[in-house]
């Protein structure tokens, strides 16, 4: 018994460490392609330490193909979406959540289903009738267009509702008889109770706004209104044998992101127990 | 308090849970429920994109062309050999490192992020990085071909039926079995250390305890976490695609989505497409139903 | 429950019935502001955005917005628009993609008054025969051509010469001496090739192979257009060609190296011969100019199998400048007056991006002649024909797609592939 334990380590730092450098590799070769010539990257070996920092590549990727400097208006523009989904996608969530979990008026769980089923439909099938909607309120090619489909999703209302379901009802019940409305009982008992799972709502839909590429692509039609993962495939279809600069405006276009994902580590973490904790 | 005041008072409150419920109503209303029975009313007709002609009402033809077309059931396959053939190591792989993490006292927190920090890139640029890889002179036929001790061979990444399967499911995997981990590592967590004490109590070796403790009372965890793996795995799309654009044959990888999208927009059979989303939808759905079952039935035992 | 499914139903009615009724208003009055979309090409946009300017200023209450999408995704966004009855007012795509805009009435005809001539036959007289055959349908013009290409073979001196052979003499006539040439002058590290031959245009099957078939006797559509796939014989020694071409024959390219087009450009020992258009020229020039002044590229014909039974060379194909036909003629009038404007220059667009657009005025012009080697490029133009199009297109490239990529990569035999490619291709001209 005494003497398995040292082995059983040493086999359980052999896996951790091998799926180490699996999930790095990909990682640390983008980075360091992105400060090489194109004609030292897609060569046998590669060699993974740059010979000097081959800076032209960042000076290509934020420029552009036409020096328009476009890059950084692209980058606001999916900033701007990505937050305000996912503040809305927050706040509704948890409304509905609330609403679902927590009251019982008819139809109640007939509509959560119907919301529920929403997430079975994949995108490319609705995308055109969506686009209808969208340009017949005449909002194409605006920050309203791209953000407007994405206010809030079923998955949101889920993790909120089967959240909310094992809050306690006395707490709700004792502000009722303070004489609470109900929507101060939402603000001031429901939200600020909801901490983790909001957390983890607001990264969730954040990501996935920062990783949409369909709906922008349809209806942002301007460059001043296109987002950063149109970017990339416009500027990799231009450039696509440089790749190099293509690796930078990769790594530039995944920077907020992992600011993001360090400063709120915890929420990426702990945010996740709110996915497994729930009770069966 | 009498009945009667009890039961206006909670008519009200329920009013307010209507209220509540409202914005969110209007929001799926727009934008999802209208879009899906205007999808479901379309696979009844022949219908083209951009023909001005009323389109011909048809029925179930479209269904029934599709039942029988051979490329439609290539699309279920690759689907459904994409699904298993990710999400099943993503499960054993995510909770078996999930495990191993928890063992582990130095070094937990930089193995999470560092396992986590694919799932945080998009998907364009995953698929960007993992196309310079699989390339016949990048990484992966030179780490293979280390690896194996077999210089020069080319593992054809894309060109071979298989490994062009394979090269999909490895991208998948790799962005995202960090976050299964997470969700484990959360999981295990909330097993209470107790039943661990207690076991060892008993003589139980770890291995044990993982079988006899952590993977019963994770069960409702690997449930959750299959069945939403799994609907995403259905919903497949942008690798598949962005793969075939860099010269990938089709034929293996032409997932139902990719399909509905070729069917719809490429060659602009929209009734067809919509036929092809909403048997897509009622498959996912069947699954949901699973979930359902199955997690009511956890309730149960629990 | 009742209540809240009826709730549900009737607010997606109300949701149906406000975008159901389809069409765009008209404002008959005021300034027009022109949409113009088009393909990401950064030459074009520095001269069109400079037409925009003379345009708009000899043209006061007519504003021209130009919106550019890449070109691999230009297609499903002008069709998503139309779809939503919200198309641009110009757009310009490839023809195998805008005939279905013709045949399904989406388009306006041309109006040759405001684009600048006396007359439809005035204007169909100024282009060289058949360029325009593509945008006629029951004798009414559809569009004009913004460019129309051939490809030919682009051949680096160096890489020739690097290999022991002399361009001038040994560059391949055949596709048999194509492919011999190809294993002379390929470099590989095992089976992965550092160095390349020749490489293929893989998407696009319909320009670049469809002639391969032409040459042997075979054809993609008989001439009574009903039966696809015409030709066995000649359709399996194509792919018999493409399978000893591929990784499990003499193992000389594959669709999945990085296509040649843009690495030819930078000459770096990875590729001696390119399949292109004469809009390479401009594009060596911009990405290597070194390369291009330095004299050591060179052009030649598209090859001819051995025993062909006759000339074909490769498909020419042509975006076409299109107006939106379900706007205002007034809006209709106006754009295709910016379009005449913008084909008034067609030397412009020769020199500066090196795209064609074929008047008899520029083809017989001294501009055109003094191009490098344009006269191979004429000739196998006039060895050529439109590619295929029509409603099917697309679909019709994706089946020889998977013919050829099932005989090059999966092993399948030519006999099978030409026999699911012949069924497949044929239901598909029967659904029409």
């Amino acid at each position: 018994m005494k003497q398995s334990i040292p082995i059983q380590r040493i086999i359980i730092w052999i896996f951790l460490l091998g799926a180490l450098v699996f999930i790095m590799a990909p990682m640390i070769f983008m980075i360091s392609a992105s400060f090489m010539p194109a004609s030292d990257i897609v060569k046998m070996p590669y060699r993974w330490i740059p010979r000097g920092i081959h800076s032209e590549n960042f000076v290509k990727a934020v420029a552009g193909n036409d020096g328009t400097y476009i890059f950084i208006r692209n980058l606001l523009n999916s900033l701007i979406v990505a937050s305000v989904v996912s503040f809305t996608t927050v706040l509704i969530s948890s409304l509905t959540g609330y609403s679902l979990s927590k009251f019982s008026y008819r139809g109640r769980d007939l509509l959560f289903l119907m919301i529920m089923a929403t997430m079975m439909i994949p995108f490319e099938a609705i995308m055109i009738p969506l686009y209808m909607v969208v340009t017949k309120l005449g909002l194409q090619n605006s920050y309203q267009g791209l953000i407007l489909p994405f206010l809030v999703n079923a998955f949101g209302v889920f993790m909120m509702r089967q959240y909310l379901i094992t809050f306690p009802d006395e707490f709700i019940d004792a502000a009722r008889v303070d004489g609470m409305s109900e929507f101060a009982i939402y603000r001031s008992i429901i939200l600020p109770n909801t901490g983790p799972a909001i957390a983890t709502l607001a990264i969730l839909a954040f990501r996935s706004q920062w990783d949409n590429l369909l709906w922008p692509l349809l209806v942002a039609q301007t460059e001043q209104m296109k987002t950063i993962p149109l970017y990339i495939v416009k500027f990799t279809a231009e450039m696509h044998t440089d790749e190099g600069a293509m690796m930078a405006v990769n790594l530039l276009a995944s920077i907020p992101m992992f600011v993001l994902f360090f400063a709120l580590s915890k929420y990426f973490v702990s945010g996740a127990a709110v996915y497994s904790s729930r009770k069966g | 308090m009498s009945r009667q005041k009890k039961s206006s008072l909670k008519h009200h409150q329920d009013r307010w849970g209507m209220l509540f419920v409202l914005p969110a109503l209007l929001f799926f209303s727009l934008f999802n429920f209208y879009p899906i029975f205007n999808a479901l009313f379309t696979s009844l007709f022949r219908k083209k994109v951009l023909s001005l002609k009323p389109p011909m009402f048809i029925g179930l033809e479209n269904y029934t062309y599709l039942l029988t077309s051979a490329d439609f059931w290539n699309s279920i396959r690759a689907t459904a050999v994409f699904t298993l053939g990710t999400f099943v190591p993503l499960l054993i792989v995510s909770l078996l490192l999930a495990v191993f993490i928890s063992q582990v006292k130095r070094g937990r927190k930089f193995l999470q992020l560092a396992y986590y920090s694919p799932a945080v890139l998009s998907s364009v640029v995953a698929a960007a990085i993992w196309l310079l890889i699989f390339d016949p002179r990048g990484l992966a036929n030179q780490w293979v071909n280390a690896i194996l001790m077999t210089p020069g061979v080319d593992h054809n990444w894309f060109s071979n039926s298989c490994m062009v399967q394979f090269a999909t499911m490895l991208v998948y995997f790799w962005k995202y079995v960090g976050y299964f981990i997470i969700i484990f590592i959360a999981g295990i967590a909330s097993i209470p250390v107790t039943l661990y004490e207690a076991a060892r109590i008993d003589g139980s070796g770890n291995w044990q305890s993982f079988w006899k403790i952590t993977l019963p009372l994770l069960r409702p965890t690997v449930v959750l976490v299959s069945i939403m793996s799994m609907l995403q795995c259905l919903k497949t799309f942008s690798t598949q695609y962005l793969f075939t654009q860099s010269g990938a044959p089709q034929g293996p990888i032409n997932v139902i989505t990719m399909n509905i999208y070729n069917t719809g927009i490429r060659d602009h059979r929209i009734g067809r497409a919509s036929a092809m989303s909403i048997i897509l939808f009622v498959i996912m759905l069947f699954f949901t139903w699973l979930q359902f079952k199955t997690t009511k039935s956890d309730e149960v035992t629990y | 429950m009742k209540k809240a499914l009826f709730l549900l139903l009737s607010l997606s009615l109300v949701a149906t019935s406000l975008f159901a009724a389809g069409g765009q208003e008209q404002k008959e009055e005021g300034p027009i502001e022109l949409e113009f979309w088009t393909h990401e090409d950064p030459n074009r946009t520095a001269i069109e955005e400079r037409y925009i300017q003379e345009f708009e200023a000899e043209n006061p209450g007519i504003t021209v917005k130009r919106v550019t999408h890449s070109s691999t995704k230009i297609q499903e966004l002008v069709l998503t628009a139309f779809a939503a009855n919200q198309g641009p007012d110009i757009f310009n795509m490839s023809i195998e993609d805008e005939y279905a805009y013709i045949a399904n009435g989406r388009v306006a005809a041309v109006d040759a008054r405001a684009v600048g001539y006396k007359s439809i036959d005035e204007l169909k007289n100024a282009y060289i025969p058949k360029v325009l055959d593509p945008v006629v349908m029951d004798g009414k013009l559809y569009g004009l051509p913004l460019e129309l290409t051939n490809w030919s073979i682009y051949i680096n001196k160096r890489v020739f010469r690097d290999a022991g052979l002399d361009p001038e003499t040994d560059y391949p006539r055949t596709w048999e001496e194509m492919a011999d040439i190809s294993e002379k002058i390929i470099i590989r590290d095992g089976d992965i090739i550092t160095r390349r031959g020749f490489d293929f245009r893989y998407p696009y099957y319909l320009v670049s192979m469809v002639p391969m078939v032409e040459q042997l006797g075979g054809e993609l559509i008989s001439k009574d257009g009903k039966t696809a796939i015409v030709g066995e014989e000649a359709w399996i020694s194509f792919l018999d060609y493409m399978k000893a071409w591929g990784p499990n024959g003499r193992n000389l390219g594959s669709p999945t190296y990085k296509n040649a087009r843009k690495l030819f450009n930078y000459d770096n020992n990875d590729i001696a011969m390119a399949l292109t258009g004469l809009y390479q020229q401009g594009r060596i020039k911009a990405d290597n100019e070194d390369f291009y002044n330095s004299g050591e590229w060179m052009v030649v014909p598209f090859p001819q199998f051995e025993d062909a039974k006759q000339k074909a060379a490769a498909c020419y194909y042509g975006h076409y400048y299109m107006v939106n036909g379900q706007t205002s003629e007034r809006r209709q009038q106006a754009a295709w007056k910016f379009i005449g404007y913008m084909l008034s220059h067609g030397e412009e667009y020769l020199t500066t991006v090196n795209i064609i657009q074929p008047t008899k005025k520029l083809m017989e012009s001294d501009t055109f002649k003094n191009m490098p080697y344009s006269d191979v490029f004429r000739d196998d133009m006039e060895n050529g024909h439109i590619v295929y199009y029509g409603e099917n297109s697309a679909k019709m490239q994706e089946l020889i797609k998977q013919a050829v990529e099932s005989v090059m990569l999966s092993g399948v035999s030519s006999e099978k592939a030409y026999a699911t490619l012949k069924a497949e291709a044929q239901e598909l001209l029967d659904e029409e």
